[in-house]
């Protein structure tokens, strides 16, 4: 056998094992030939998929913190999926937005536009920081990974209630604002 | 809970206009559908709900228009929705603060829909500081804001109150050493003066003598001091902290599952181990070197005063400057960089952990290459980090500390001028350089002192923080004894970890003595916590449960747990030998008893072939048994007190069917005559119990026995079809038979 015949064979082994598995997962597929969005009245979303109407579905990110755009899941409230949507960029912009709406509503976590101080006491560290929806007062318990990485410089804070803050960028805080986070990380 | 917000004025105008002047319930909706924080209500009339924002009806409805009002808990935030018209809709969006007040206001809303009585189960409390009046969060005792640094080390002390004798000991023995050394300059003084070079010229040998000894005196007597001092002190701060760490580990053993899993083990151990360590640590430097010091300056520059008060101001002057100077520096350029290194260090120590515990699965899948390279990547960059800060330690910290020494410069400077002024003579200077040399080590010193305390008050919270959580399931003053026949009764039993999300709703069941009960559902159906329940690792929302016809509430919990007996589907066991495990139900049972509770599992005869028998050691969790084994022992210690309640959690379900049959075998033995409740993994587990519990999203779908729930052909009939037909199908596949044993996940 010719090297370039083996590698030849190599490519078409490699094009099988990937559609044995998109076999095997089975995902559906929403796309604008088989999915209707719509915003309901009461500022919800329901979808028309292959003539079936789900009258309220949610929509979950596959990567919430990477990329929010890709690999949206549509759910219902049983949490059964009615299908994944690829990329939002094959919808017409209109129904891009409100999904991004959707999305928005459902993962809901301001993001840190200025940290104003940390105080750490007691095993619970206190929050007072400028964010995205307004100034914001919190509490977290220390310990247990309720600051955490989420990326390389993606800082995701759990308050007590189960409030989630984001810090975007640790490398664009100030040195003094970077001391205090880093106390409670 | 605060169902019942005061609004302002004008929001209290807006309000009664919208839904009429009674309002019945008042709770914040504080977050808007575009994300910002703001000042909106959701009030609640006899017959309308409105949402106001700042004085203003956004929105209004009759309560009656909508059906199925549901909290809908999203990521860091909930939407309350409801069906109206035919379609769903958001009527207020919150942040997770008021999650759980939303939980009763969907309930009563649709209590005021359906037109029943409004049924609110609001027990839970919101813990409030008795001082300032602020909440408290879940859990906690202590108010942050009425607690304070200072407030904490003297908890501290609180605790050293028990060690007070040998402290004052070790403090008085502190004064005497500080004091001889402080004597030190003044027989070097006599020495020059009186013997080397006096100032009237004749020499005197008795003063050289006794300059001599009184120096060695000071050096042997000092040191003397300094090992009593020392070993004082260890003593002091080890039994300190040895008290502490009781009590944290104390605590941990009181607290309730629900706080215990909310932490990381490793966690809990390291407040247990390294923080009372940096406190007895803390104690330790606190009471030798920190006050040892501030001894030494305080009398050192009293001292210089009295010698000389011109060159006294030369040396002290400068010092905080320079010693500021000096913090500066680490603070800002070494502290940095070390702080970086650690970074690193730590980043490189957990990948070196992860890929050493995985090395199987790097092996298996042919990555090392991979690995070596990660590695050599985080090698090169601590090296580099190490480098650079060490690089640059060096030639800082020399800078620093010659900074710190310029005062002696200039103190030579100035007393050699003075003496060759003859306003001063050599023995003063002397026993001034010595005192001077004896003031700038406690000033640098001192300079970390704050960030130290600092530290050291961070672990002594962390500590102190374990030691004041409350365990969520608490004995009263009422709580007795009881001894269970084994009669369980659930009555309308209603729980939630979160009370917005009940996870068991309404359960009624009776359980008669001596039944066995099948627990039967999909994941998440909530059968792990019904029998969480029965053990009381958390206590019931609403409702109760009797055991016996008396609410488990009132029984002590280590009474109620010591007769329940619970087989897990993860047995762990403890290191020791076979017996000590087997026995750590019941201490005190005789051999005879263990003998028998191991021959009741099925245990007896593997043991028994053991070369070391009922001796045998056990490595770390049993890791030197089979799990089939392991589960056995388990049975064995569940069944040894006898308890009248059998607990089965899955407990055979990760054996293979030969040693599930011989499991079976002890079960069915154990289970006679005692109450047992069990889940089961494959169904065919259950086939010999009394009656079969269907649950199904919190609730009771179907009772009966096996074949009353077949004919019923419900969800127990589908599960067991559903059995069948991969049974079938293996078959078909394997093309021989098999027993019925099919996985389900009940």
């Amino acid at each position: 056998m010719t090297a370039s015949k083996a590698a030849s064979d190599h490519e078409t082994d490699a094009a099988k094992t990937t559609s044995d598995l998109s076999d095997a997962a089975n995902i559906k597929y929403l796309t604008v030939s088989n999915a209707t969005f719509k915003k309901t009245e009461g500022q919800m979303l329901s979808v028309k998929v292959d003539g079936e109407e789900h009258p309220a579905v949610y929509v979950h990110c596959s990567f919430p913190h990477t990329n929010r755009s890709i690999y949206l899941s549509i759910r219902t409230i049983e949490n059964k999926e009615i299908g994944m949507i690829r990329s939002l960029d094959e919808f017409p912009a209109e129904t891009a937005q409100f999904l991004e709406e959707q999305v928005s509503i459902r993962y809901f976590a301001p993001e840190i536009t200025r940290v104003v101080s940390v105080k750490e006491e007691f095993g619970y560290a206190y929050w007072e920081a400028e964010t995205t929806a307004g100034l914001c007062r919190f509490t977290v318990r220390g310990g247990g990974g309720h600051t955490k990485l989420v990326t390389a410089n993606r800082l995701l804070i759990n308050d007590v209630d189960g409030n989630r803050f984001v810090i975007p960028d640790l490398t664009r805080l100030t040195d003094k604002e970077y001391r205090m986070v880093e106390m409670s990380m | 809970m605060n169902l019942n917000y005061e609004l302002a004025e004008q929001d209290l105008i807006a309000a009664r206009q919208a839904v009429g002047q009674t309002i019945r319930y008042c709770v914040p909706a504080d977050l808007s559908l575009t994300g910002r924080r703001i000042a909106g209500f959701l009030v609640i009339g006899d017959e309308k709900w409105a949402y106001i924002e700042n004085g203003r009806v956004m929105d209004q409805r009759s309560i009656a228009d909508g059906t199925d009002y549901k909290i809908i808990p999203l990521i860091g935030n909930a939407v309350l929705e409801a069906e109206i018209d035919h379609s769903k809709r958001i009527i207020a969006r919150l942040t997770m603060q008021h999650a759980a007040r939303y939980g009763f206001i969907a309930q009563i809303l649709n209590d005021i829909s359906a037109k029943r009585q409004i049924r609110i189960y609001n027990n839970e409390e919101e813990p409030i500081c008795a001082k300032c009046g602020g909440t408290l969060i879940h859990g906690t005792r202590v108010c942050p804001r009425c607690m304070n640094k200072a407030a904490a080390i003297k908890r501290l002390f609180a605790v050293s109150r028990g060690h007070w004798k040998t402290l004052a000991l070790g403090l008085t023995i502190l004064f005497a050493s500080s004091g001889i050394a402080l004597v030190g300059p003044y027989f070097q003084k006599l020495l020059v003066n009186g013997a080397l070079q006096p100032t009237d010229g004749s020499t005197d040998k008795g003063m050289f003598f006794l300059g001599i000894a009184g120096m060695l005196a000071v050096l042997v007597f000092g040191e003397l001091l300094a090992i009593s001092k020392s070993r004082i002190m260890a003593g002091v701060s080890s039994g300190i902290a040895a008290d502490l760490r009781k009590m944290v580990f104390d605590k941990t053993q009181q607290l309730s599952l629900g706080f215990l899993t909310s932490q990381r083990a490793g966690d809990i151990m390291n407040r247990v181990t390294s923080d009372t360590d940096r406190i007895r640590h803390l104690i330790q430097e606190l009471c030798t070197t920190a006050i040892f010091q501030l001894i030494m300056l305080v009398c050192a520059s009293y001292l210089l005063f009295q010698a000389d008060w011109r060159l006294a101001v030369v040396v002290l002057l400068p010092a905080p400057l320079v010693a500021y100077l000096h913090r500066y520096i680490w603070k800002t350029v070494l502290w940095k960089l070390f702080h970086k290194q650690w970074r690193v260090h730590d980043r490189a120590n957990s990948f070196l952990h992860d890929v050493l515990s995985g090395i199987r699965v790097v092996k298996a899948f042919g990555k090392e290459e991979r690995e070596i390279k990660r590695f050599r990547d985080y090698n090169s960059e601590f090296a580099a980090a190490t480098v650079k800060s060490e690089k640059l330690f060096s030639i800082l910290s020399p800078i620093t500390n010659y900074l710190i020494e310029m005062g002696q410069y200039f103190v030579l400077l100035i007393g050699c001028s003075l003496i060759l002024d003859k306003q001063m003579n050599i023995g003063e200077l002397i026993q001034f350089s010595s005192y001077a040399a004896m003031v700038f080590g406690p000033i640098a010193w001192m300079m970390f002192l704050p960030r130290w305390v600092a530290n050291a008050a961070i672990s002594i919270d962390r500590v102190f923080s374990v030691i004041d959580e409350q365990p969520e399931v608490i004995d009263s003053e009422r709580s007795g004894k009881l001894a269970i026949q084994g009669h369980i009764s659930f009555r309308k039993v209603v729980f939630g970890y979160k009370t917005y999300e009940p996870v068991l709703k309404d359960i009624n069941v009776e359980v008669k003595q001596g039944e066995m009960i099948g627990l039967v559902g999909h994941s998440g159906s909530g059968k792990s916590t019904l029998i969480n329940l029965i053990s009381r690792f958390y206590d019931v929302t609403d409702g109760e449960i009797l055991i016996d016809g008396v609410d488990i509430r009132t029984i002590q919990q280590a009474e109620l747990r010591s007769q329940i007996g619970v087989v897990l589907q993860e047995t762990f066991l403890f290191t020791g030998t076979i017996m000590d495990n087997i026995r750590y139900s019941k201490p005190n049972a005789t051999y005879e008893e263990i003998i028998q509770a191991a021959r009741i599992a099925n245990a007896h005869n593997f043991i028994i072939n053991f070369p070391d028998g009922y001796d045998t050691m056990l490595d770390e969790n049993g890791n030197n048994l089979s799990g089939g084994e392991r589960q056995r022992l388990a049975i064995a210690r569940a069944v040894l007190n006898n308890p009248r309640i059998l607990i089965l959690d899955e407990a055979t379900a990760s054996l293979d069917i030969e040693t599930e049959t011989a499991i079976q075998e002890a079960l069915k033995r154990v289970t006679k005559n005692r109450t047992t409740i069990a889940i089961a993994h494959r169904l065919s587990t259950l086939r010999h119990a009394d009656r079969l519990l269907v649950l199904e999203k919190g609730e009771v779908a179907e009772v009966g026995t096996h074949s009353e729930l077949l004919e019923k052909k419900g969800i127990y009939y589908n599960l067991i079809n559903a059995q069948r037909n991969m049974t079938k199908k293996q078959d078909q596949n394997d093309g021989k038979d098999q027993p019925v044993s099919v996985e389900i996940t009940a």
